[in-house]
């Protein structure tokens, strides 16, 4: 079973008994029916769900023990090995590039699990170690002291030492230090200059362990009880939360001092440090894979229908989602207005291809949307349109599927084999809509596809390019309903965006996102109950972005870890 | 940007006595091959290819020496001498629990081995076919990398791979062990410079020594940090450092191996980086025979693409995605276009046994004939995730341990035990089984 958070009300076991029960050749009409599907009546036996900003972690949640789980030592993926030696050694060159792809898992590449540390990466960090130290040296950034050639030590164990610390996150042991000067020993063994084995040691810095893996330790790796993170290891948590980077000195000195056990004090960090443009990491490695933005890239629309999509086009979409996103972080928003915001940042040639005022500049600027209410928020977003849609057509299905799974946490089950396509137009003119409806007609569909179709067919006024349309390529009329399986109609983007918008689920959905992302960890059953609390958390103090990072960072799923009892045997 | 090598002084004098004898070469004739003419290495190459293949258009009717190019098949008329069709092999390990079909064949597709659902904590296949060889090799120190693996793509980075199954199924062939994906090299320029950069051709021999004596003193400095660790993790956390340890391990053989010669052969010009297909395959396929002909390296494996890819063929006229036209419900539209792109894949295959062919070793045989090349997909009708009747391609001689040109019919024997077969004649001695259903080599290869 996919180890995803189950919800209390089992929609997921529901609809997935009834595809199973419908792959088993029963007749499609007697569907089990999901009662809790968007828009659904909950049954006799289920309370009503409270009102948006009002949810209260359940009463079942009450009893169950805190438990933060267990991190799993997580490597440096490539945008964090990249930010980590821009910081460290002002390097900008992105040697990560040459690195092998990291997997993702969990729907981000930071997941520690899937992490892996190959024998070819291996090779790849021992070869960047040495450029970067000998590019650092030619910049002169170790010329801190003079390595005096008849006593060189005082000056390289000063070097090292503060390198090393830096770079290791944390303070230095005398032992380690001595270890890196010895290096200075060797090269002159070797009739080399100090100079030769400070790189030496330096080199060593950036391929030791406590450099490429961001290290946590338990002091009983196999108890379950948990334990607050030590103030060096919360500080790195937290700009590798924020900034996918490096804590920087004023990060490093408050855990020095001992202060990060404050909550005020990681609050003011939280903030300082949101404020900064390496908050930006956020925008590229969370919005990015949690927005699909990152698909962006690799989108490929049919240019024979879709001529009008180039890579000017693809590199406003991508601005626009990443500035609106990156306003959300720093301003007055609430989560929910995500879904409609009435404001975005457009260039010319996107505003354009939106249909909107031009307002006059190459570079995006920030535009009012409120006599625009179909470009509001992320669904009038061209790159969300774009990476959810096939190249030639618009997917209904691929769009309930990313609102279902990104929005609300309820991925439905994936479809069985031999059936994964629309059926081909019987006629030339056959619209989407009467694609789907047939598509539906088949058993095997049908029980799934009643949860995702609605929400998608809400968006058929966006083609798959992201522009307003009023007619589909067949020149047929767009119809933008969909019916919910409660039997109410969602009429167009607008609707849909109101409904989605009231939906109860989104708080815990989006945390449990964010939370995935912070630590970098999928989130089991036993996380639920926190992540309601951090939502519940989130929404009473306002609703912001900045709300959800802060109760995160506040919690004890963050602020805690604990060992594990299973034993490894390799 | 592109770098010119000079050969090492050792090769050119090697190259001015020996070779000029032989017929003009594009490249230096490695050195293994001279050292012992007529025992020239033997080498495994392996093309993956994602979503199937339509197998009306593949499958020749005729078995033996007889069969007819059918035509998805056509590509390899120059090389059809040369090329073994193996029809009716399965690979049953890669059927995934409930769905996930492409995930889990991918993770199977060389270990025979059933992945583990996850999609992450936990994930867990076998050790792949290719991997068991390299370490063979690697304990022999036959060569300086013991693999090398390639493919095009990175991953897309978002969502969910394939069914809740890992993304690390998708995205490798490789594993090295069952919890240890082997990352592929995506970057041709990349590929390049780790096979041919960092060898200084007027190095002295002390001061090789001297590069080894620091490049250890390094490793063993980070190897004392990670085992000082070991103590204060907990499980999952040490099942990373192992697979840190083993990157130290890997990288010291490395260092060891530092030679004061360089690359024995002339390794041309380093490829520009470029993402069409079309080139990058060709690039791809071009480090393939250059590494195996300087011997840096005996195996490679190569996806095209990642498992369950959507890559647009849109310069094969297709607007479609890959994955969307193998789902093809049986319409004859996917159909052609499916037979479209599988020819352009086994294009690019001939490609790389043309390439292969056209070198000349020193025992008077073609690269080729010293190697052996498969071509496979993890399912072979990618509407219905077919994991019986493989579509499988085996090239080469293997240096007499195939006799290609033929087409041979399987009644559902195991994948592994062609993997077996190759694994043997690799030099892999005493291995008998394999994955989870190999249980011996598989007949009818030899002839």
């Amino acid at each position: 079973m996919k180890p995803r958070l189950r919800r209390g009300r089992s929609w997921r076991m529901l609809a997935g008994a009834g595809c199973a029960l419908l792959l088993a050749g029963c007749d499609g009409d007697n569907l089990p029916r999901a009662r809790v599907l968007p828009g659904d009546m909950p049954g006799p036996d289920i309370p009503p769900p409270p009102p948006p900003g009002t949810q209260q972690p359940m009463d079942e949640c009450k009893d169950v023990p805190k438990d933060p789980g267990s991190v799993t030592l997580h490597r440096l993926n490539r945008a964090e090995y990249d930010a980590t030696v821009r910081d460290l050694l002002g390097d900008t060159t992105r040697p990560a590039r040459d690195f092998p792809t990291d997997d993702h898992g969990y729907g981000f590449d930071n997941n520690a699990d899937v992490l892996s540390m190959s024998p070819l990466l291996m090779e790849k960090y021992s070869t960047a170690a040495e450029k970067l130290v000998e590019a650092a040296w030619k910049k002169g950034l170790f010329n801190t002291c003079a390595l005096d050639g008849a006593d060189p030590k005082p000056c390289a164990r000063d070097l090292l030492s503060r390198f090393a610390r830096r770079a290791w996150r944390r303070p230095v042991t005398k032992d380690e230090v001595d270890r890196l000067v010895d290096f200075v020993a060797l090269a002159q063994r070797h009739g080399d200059p100090a100079e030769a084995g400070v790189k030496l040691a330096l080199r060593s810095v950036l391929v030791s362990p406590h450099f490429l893996f961001r290290v946590e330790k338990d002091p009983d790796p196999k108890s379950a009880t948990p334990h607050r993170l030590d103030d060096f290891e919360l500080a790195t948590r937290l700009s590798y939360f924020l900034w996918s980077s490096m804590p920087d000195e004023a990060l490093l000195s408050a855990a020095e001092a001992g202060r990060l056990s404050d909550p005020r004090e990681l609050e003011a960090q939280v903030r300082r440090m949101l404020a900064d443009p390496k908050a930006n990491a956020l925008v590229e490695n969370f919005a990015g894979q949690w927005l699909y933005t990152r698909a962006l890239d690799t989108a490929e629309p049919d240019r024979t229908l879709y001529g009008t999509f180039n890579e000017d086009l693809r590199k406003a979409m991508r601005q626009e989602t990443e500035l609106v996103f990156r306003e959300f972080i720093t301003g007055n928003h609430k989560l929910r207005e995500l879904v409609d915001a009435p404001f975005t940042y457009v260039n010319d040639a996107l505003a354009t291809h939106y249909g909107l005022p031009l307002p006059g500049s190459s570079t995006p600027r920030r535009v009012d949307l409120s006599r625009h209410p179909e470009r509001a928020g992320i669904f009038g977003h061209g790159s969300l349109l774009t990476v959810t849609s096939n190249p030639d057509r618009t997917s209904p299905v691929q769009r309930g599927v990313w609102v279902l799974e990104q929005l609300l946490c309820m991925p439905p089950p994936p479809p069985p084999p031999d059936v994964e396509n629309l059926p081909p137009p019987l006629t030339p003119d056959m619209t989407m809509r009467e694609r789907m409806a047939l598509h539906r007609s088949s058993p095997a569909c049908q029980g799934c596809h009643r949860m995702m179709d609605p929400l998608g067919l809400a968006l058929e006024n966006y083609d798959p390019i992201g522009r307003w349309r009023l007619q589909e390529v067949s020149g047929a009329p767009v119809d933008a309903t969909g019916e919910l399986p409660d039997g109410n109609i969602l009429d167009g983007s607008e609707a849909m965006r109101r409904f989605v918008k009231s939906d109860p689920k989104l708080p815990a959905c989006f945390t449990e996102h964010l939370l995935t992302y912070a630590l970098g960890r999928g989130m089991s059953k036993a996380d639920e109950c926190a992540v309601k609390e951090m939502a519940a958390t989130a929404e009473a103090s306002g609703g912001r972005l900045s709300d959800y990072i802060l109760s995160i960072v506040l919690s004890d799923h963050f602020t805690q870890r604990r060992g594990e009892t299973e034993a490894w045997q390799p | 940007m592109s770098k010119k090598f000079q050969l090492s002084r050792r090769t050119l004098l090697r190259g001015a006595g020996a070779l000029m004898a032989l017929p003009v070469l594009e490249q230096m004739v490695p050195q293994a091959a001279h050292a012992a003419p007529g025992a020239a290495p033997r080498r495994l190459a392996v093309f993956y290819t994602p979503n199937g293949i339509h197998m009306p258009k593949w499958t020749p009717s005729a078995t033996g020496a007889s069969w007819e190019l059918t035509p998805t098949l056509q590509p390899l008329a120059p090389v059809k001498s040369d090329v073994l069709v193996l029809s009716g092999l399965a690979n049953y390990p890669g059927l995934p629990d409930g769905d996930g079909h492409h995930a889990a064949a991918t993770a199977a597709f060389l270990s025979c081995a059933k992945a583990f659902k996850t999609e992450g904590t936990d994930f867990r296949v076998g050790i792949s076919m290719d991997q068991v060889i390299a370490k063979h090799l690697a304990s022999k120190k036959a060569t300086r990398f013991p693999s090398l693996e390639l493919g095009n793509d990175a991953g897309r980075g978002i969502g969910n791979c394939d069914s809740g199954y890992a993304c690390p199924y998708a995205n490798n062939i490789a594993w090295a062990g069952p919890t240890t994906p082997v990352a592929k090299e995506t970057r041709p320029k990349a590929v390049f410079d780790r096979l041919f950069a960092g060898f200084d051709p007027n190095a002295t021999q002390a001061q090789v020594e001297k590069r080894r004596a620091y490049g250890k003193s390094i490793i063993d400095f980070v190897r004392d940090d990670a085992s000082a660790l070991k103590t204060q993790l907990g499980t999952s956390d040490l099942r990373k450092l192992d697979e840190y340890f083993t990157g130290v391990r890997d990288l010291e053989k490395q260092v060891e191996a530092i030679e004061a010669e360089g690359p024995s052969c002339n390794p041309g010009s380093a490829p520009d980086d470029n993402e069409d297909p079309r080139v990058k395959t060709k690039a791809m396929m071009d480090l393939i025979v250059l590494a195996f002909q300087c011997d840096l390296t005996r195996v490679a494996t190569f996806m095209l693409a990642n498992a369950r890819s959507n890559k647009v063929y849109g310069f094969l006229g297709l607007p479609g995605g890959h994955h969307t036209y193998s789902h093809h419900q049986k319409v004859q539209a996917n159909y052609d276009a499916l037979a479209t792109i599988d020819r352009w894949e086994v294009e690019q295959y001939a490609y790389l046994l043309q390439r292969m062919k056209g070198i000349q070793e020193g025992n008077g045989k073609s690269l080729l004939d010293n190697s052996m090349v498969y071509f496979s997909s993890e399912v072979a009708d990618g509407n219905s995730h077919e994991h019986r009747n493989l579509p499988v391609l085996l090239a080469g001689s293997g240096g007499g341990a195939l006799l290609p040109g033929r087409h041979v019919r399987y009644n559902g024997e195991p994948l592994a035990n062609l993997y077996i077969s190759l694994m043997q004649a690799m030099g892999v001695t005493g291995i008998t089984t394999f994955g989870d259903n190999g249980t011996g080599p598989l007949g009818r290869l030899a002839g």
